[in-house]
């Protein structure tokens, strides 16, 4: 018998958003994706909806992301200039802001410490994570410690880097 | 003894070791210096990576409906998931009202104990089987469950300071599931269902149950309560927007257990790593948006909320919660419980911290 996909979704929705939101960097597209991740959940009727939430989720992320790479490498081959100089122009703006360390933080951690990292962010508990990544449960709690550590320390040096490069 | 690694330290302030497991910990913390130094800088990277990705976090917006392109085709899947369910509902509406038809006006009061393991699938933390979740949601159960309840002698004092403010609300709690039955026995009941899970549906994901030091070690402060009020028992829970969560569950009387939630969160650190003005902005939303979000405010927001929402308005005041949280250093203390609104305020300006 299918869960109770409506509580499911009044608990789990804005967890699923923060999750996605740490992969595709847009509120709009995490909030797509997640809409798009019920309404496959409710077709689909799984067991453990919020689980299987979490994979299409992490799935659809990574289809996304593919996707907007190509769109990039098509745009790019159109206009056959590297878009050096907007490019540039957002980074400048975008190092401004704390968001921007935290994501280029996150994106020096392995895939699987980011993984496990963005799950616990979201409110899965060590089972959920494990089950999600097939890692052992008991080494949630190491793969974490170090995800954690990484993190603080990746965005300080990014921090201390700035301050360098700016004199 | 060994000294206790890493991913020990983070799996204990995280809440998921086994009581065994923790109590393992506990014990080589309370002679190792050494360990217990550790155990607060691993406290403080865990806060500290928290508020980094909070930083992160998307803007906290209200839980939208299904757009109307997804709901069309899907509406009568909708059927098909709710009818079991409501079918079950009925049946345990059925059986509340037969229990309490049978042995007159007191019976919610004096309902027979569910037991031990009908409770503890109420909170079960991470097995939501559609079982345990109709349980949960059936509206005669849990003031039955509560009756549990051991019935402890606190301080004099305490207790009439508590009878105060209990008193004038045990008429009302004894009075409304009265309505509750009464209009149960109307035949509508696929909207039955969704109410009861508003009633008792604070999407607050409460955890194992776990010991006062435990709590201790989670919060990093005592964990606060009703003082004069038995304690039942401890559970921590996860919140976004939140390093720790821990709930303590007080019987008032029989009938009526409160639940008071001291969270954690450190906006005196988040001051000090944001610079910017976006950054702060989106970051205080988003804890402020965490605290909000355990409000019933927005029940009103969610999928099936429409059928509901004038019974839930009948039934808001027995089953509702305070939304001012109180902070206490740095703690968030709010209380839920069968009581109206100003009472449970009232009880949230006499909790206390929970010494040994």
């Amino acid at each position: 018998m299918p869960q109770d996909l409506a509580e499911v979704y009044r608990t789990t929705y804005r967890a699923l958003v923060r999750f996605l939101y740490r992969k595709v960097w847009s509120a709009e597209r995490a909030e797509d994706l997640a809409q798009e991740a019920f309404a496959r959940a409710l077709i689909h009727k799984p067991d453990n909806a919020r689980g299987w939430l979490f994979i299409v989720a992490a799935n659809m992320a990574r289809d996304d992301a593919r996707r907007a790479a190509r769109e990039r490498r098509h745009l790019t081959l159109l206009t056959a200039e590297p878009q050096e100089s907007t490019s540039a122009a957002d980074q400048a703006l975008e190092v401004e802001s704390d968001r921007a360390r935290v994501r280029a933080a996150l994106e020096e951690l392995s895939p699987r410490d980011r993984e496990v990292l963005l799950l616990w962010d979201s409110g899965l508990s060590y089972e959920e994570i494990a089950a999600q990544t097939g890692l052992a449960r008991g080494a949630i709690g190491t793969t974490l410690s170090r995800a954690r550590r990484r993190l603080v320390q990746a965005y300080e040096a990014g921090k201390s880097g700035e301050h360098v490069a700016r004199g | 003894m060994s000294h206790v690694d890493d991913g020990t330290l983070h799996a204990y302030l995280d809440g998921e070791l086994s009581p065994a497991e923790a109590q393992g910990v506990d014990a080589h913390l309370a002679q190792c210096p050494a360990c217990r130094g550790r155990l607060e800088e691993e406290r403080a990277l865990i806060t500290r990576a928290g508020e980094l990705l909070a930083l992160a976090a998307p803007p906290d917006r209200e839980l939208p409906p299904f757009r109307a392109g997804d709901i069309k085709p899907l509406s009568r899947l909708w059927w098909q998931v709710r009818l079991p369910l409501a079918w079950a509902a009925t049946v345990v509406l059925a059986l509340g009202i037969g229990t309490y038809v049978g042995s007159g006006s007191r019976a919610l009061m004096e309902r027979p104990v569910v037991g031990p393991q009908a409770y503890q699938s109420r909170d079960f933390a991470e097995t939501d089987t559609p079982a345990s979740l109709m349980r949960e949601r059936s509206p005669a159960e849990p003031r039955g469950k509560r009756a549990a309840a051991p019935q402890a002698t606190p301080a004099p004092a305490a207790r009439e300071e508590l009878d105060r403010v209990v008193a004038p609300e045990r008429a009302k709690v004894a009075a409304i599931p009265r309505d509750t039955a009464l209009s149960v026995a109307t035949p509508a009941p696929a909207p039955q269902a969704d109410i009861a899970m508003f009633v008792d549906g604070v999407p607050l994901r409460k955890g194992s149950p776990i010991g006062i030091d435990s709590a201790r070690a989670l919060l990093g402060a005592d964990p606060l309560a009703v003082p004069g009020a038995p304690i039942r028992a401890i559970y921590r829970a996860r919140e976004i927007g939140y390093s720790a969560v821990v709930i303590v569950e007080q019987a008032l009387d029989s009938s009526t257990v409160i639940e008071v939630v001291s969270r954690r969160s450190s906006p005196v650190a988040l001051d000090e790593i944001v610079v910017t003005g976006a950054g702060a902005v989106a970051a205080r939303r988003d804890s402020a948006g965490a605290a909000e979000r355990v409000g019933s405010a927005r029940v009103a927001d969610s999928l099936a909320a429409v059928p509901a929402a004038k019974a839930f308005a009948r039934l808001a005041p027995v089953e509702t919660q305070n939304q001012v949280p109180r902070h206490l250093g740095d703690l968030e203390i709010q209380i839920t419980g069968p009581l109206r609104t100003d009472s449970l305020q009232k009880l949230l300006r006499l909790v206390q911290p929970v010494k040994r």
